[in-house]
């Protein structure tokens, strides 16, 4: 069965190291990269007073590519699920070679259970080899303030990916078993899977672990150290904040803008303070309007996971989604079995 | 063939319902049959008349809506024991279109515990089939013959075919049906096929089932079948007899020397026929 399932598979595992290769040739080039501008940071450091501003156009150099790296990964793992899960089953049903393979001597469920494990480990194994080398590439952006435990670059990191390619494997699988067509089940797979990667940092995540919350006055300063202010719906909101003294750990929610008595800051307070706040001349990001809101007695109420819990997260965000492909290979095992009319 | 009654039958059916969704007709109602071992049996009936369903059923490729189904004594395809005791070959000779005949002679290896290589190397020569082709390239007929060894040289107690000769033409089918019947000689096994062609099932069983209508309308074997069955000579039914259609009737005893013996086909149209009757007969009493 074992020589059946890899013969079934050898191309896509073919595609697979070709890709494998090409993406840790790239990743190393950039580690590299990222590594020659760090020690270029540091030696700024060193000699010059500029040393904050070196390490913040370091991070900055970096962040797209992070992100980019982030989106990449998931991707590519949402294309393992469609086109190495979702035809797994599906494709024998379309071409009807189930009837042939189905009444040799091997059952249903034992050759559901090798084909899905030899294409969910290879899917592990690919999925460990580049968020290993993701790692080690962005280290020194995530040691020096890159926010690895963030809502997107979380999953780009350690062992998170592999926990995603597992599920994107048995997703597609079960989908294709349930579609019994090819296409569509690539299709709905391939929704399916971003579908759940959005979702799962959002509304899961969060509670992995009860939460932290903390209370943060919005000084000047501290407005200042924020990366955007307002929102497309007008509401006085703040983003991209650090907790002065949890700088690593993973802000999940930000209330907007509270006024001393909890309540939020007004609309059109806070407009006067965009648009047209008092000249003082303020320096820094955003300057006079800094310095409106900063007058205002502002804080904010943060809920956050703090830096330590990042393993712990892994951890568990990595089980959560074993678990998940755990039931629906159950469920799989059952269905091949029982329904198939 | 002797009978032999300390085995099961190769086909045990009580009641046996498949219903595809829930509003369609069954595709099989209520069917009871009991097919002793030893035989090659044929299934004939008009195409939808539920042969490939019964077929499916029978090597678990499917699960009755109702009624149990036994097949050489257990559930089909209830552990890999019992499906290397039964031989499917599909309807269409599916085979993997990427995989060279020598591949799926491999494959026969690594999946069938008594699985007989000499065997099936000999069949794929003697099929003339070349063992580095990719199954893909293979006409309807080689890709039939591939199927057929790859069902066979697992050496299972029975053998199933669904329509194994329709993707051949007359004279590769004589030549095939012939193999098919020496397979199963060689093996000792029993055979199930199913045909729309009686002059298939004619040449090759000597048991058979009569599905029409999603319902065994006669079985048994064919010498009985035979016997049992006269043209009357008037329109007069005898009480010993009951009549099919036309002027065939069934006899309980032995049929009076003054009727006429009927062939196989006419048997089987009669019978055909009937429920083809019953079927329009129902469907005007539903119209009312």
């Amino acid at each position: 069965m074992i020589w059946l399932a890899w013969r079934q598979f050898r191309w896509q595992a073919l595609t697979a190291a070709v890709a494998t290769v090409l993406a840790a040739a790239w990743l190393l080039y950039l580690g590299g990269d990222i590594r020659d501008a760090h020690s270029a940071a540091l030696s700024s450091c060193r000699t010059r007073p500029g040393c904050p501003q070196a390490m913040a156009d370091f991070q900055a150099r970096y962040r797209e590519t992070m992100l980019y790296i982030a989106a990449g990964l998931g991707l590519g793992l949402a294309l393992l699920g469609t086109f190495w899960g979702g035809p797994l089953v599906a494709r024998e049903l379309e071409a009807g070679t189930h009837r042939l393979v189905w009444n040799q001597s091997v059952t249903r469920r034992h050759w559901l259970a090798t084909r899905l494990l030899l294409t969910v480990l290879a899917a592990a194994v690919v999925a460990a080899i580049v968020s290993a080398l993701v790692t080690w590439a962005a280290s020194p952006v995530d040691k020096s303030g890159g926010n690895r435990f963030g809502t997107i670059l979380f999953g780009s990191r350690d062992i998170a990916p592999i926990g995603y390619a597992v599920f994107a494997v048995t997703l597609g699988t079960v989908i294709g078993l349930l579609v019994r067509r090819t296409l569509p089940a690539i299709a709905i797979t391939l929704a399916a899977f971003i579908a759940i990667q959005f979702l799962v940092p959002n509304l899961v995540r969060p509670h992995l672990m009860p939460a932290k919350t903390a209370t943060m006055p919005m000084t000047t300063e501290a407005v200042n150290h924020a990366r955007n202010l307002g929102s497309v719906t007008g509401g006085p909101v703040i983003g991209g904040i650090t907790l002065p003294d949890e700088p690593d750990a993973w802000i999940s929610a930000t209330s907007p803008l509270l006024t001393s008595d909890d309540r939020p800051l007004s609309t059109a307070r806070f407009n006067h303070c965009l648009s047209s706040p008092p000249k003082t001349g303020t320096r820094g990001t955003f300057g006079d309007t800094a310095a409106c809101l900063g007058k205002l007695n502002l804080h904010l109420k943060i809920t956050y996971q703090p830096a330590t819990r990042y393993w712990t997260f892994q951890l568990l965000e990595t089980a959560f989604y074993l678990l998940l492909s755990a039931l629906l290979a159950t469920f799989a095992l059952w269905r091949i079995r029982r329904h198939l009319n | 063939m002797p009978h032999d009654h300390s085995r099961p039958p190769v086909l045990q059916a009580e009641g046996l319902t498949k219903r595809y969704g829930r509003r369609r007709r069954p595709a099989l109602d209520g069917v009871d049959l009991t097919i002793p071992p030893d035989r090659v049996i044929g299934l004939v009936g008009p195409n939808g008349a539920g042969k490939s369903t019964l077929l499916h059923l029978a090597c678990g490729l499917t699960e009755p809506t109702s009624g149990s189904l036994r097949v050489l004594g257990s559930r089909p395809a209830a552990d890999a024991a019992h499906l290397s005791r039964v031989g499917f070959m599909a309807q269409d000779a599916p085979v993997y279109r990427s995989f060279t005949v020598a591949e799926h002679l491999r494959l026969g290896a690594r999946l069938n515990p008594g699985w007989d290589m000499a065997f099936a190397e000999r069949r794929v020569r003697e099929a003339g089939l070349d063992p580095s082709q990719k199954a893909g390239g293979l006409s309807g007929g080689q890709r039939a013959q591939l199927a057929l060894t790859i069902a066979a040289a697992k050496r299972p107690d029975l053998l199933i075919f669904d329509e194994p000769a329709a993707a051949l033409d007359p004279l590769a089918r004589q030549g095939f049906l012939q193999n098919l019947l020496r397979f199963v000689a060689d093996l000792n096994a029993a055979a199930v096929l199913s045909s729309h062609l009686l002059a298939d099932v004619e040449r090759v069983c000597d048991h058979i089932i009569v599905l029409s209508d999603a319902r065994v309308q006669v079985a048994g074997d064919v010498k009985d079948l035979l016997a049992t069955h006269r043209r009357l000579p008037t329109p007069h039914v005898p009480e010993d007899a009951e009549l099919i259609t036309g002027s065939i009737a069934r006899f309980t005893t032995p049929p009076p020397a003054t009727a006429e013996a009927v062939t196989l086909e006419e048997l089987v149209l009669a019978y055909m026929t009937r429920a083809d009757k019953a079927t329009a007969h129902a469907y005007q009493e539903a119209a009312r």
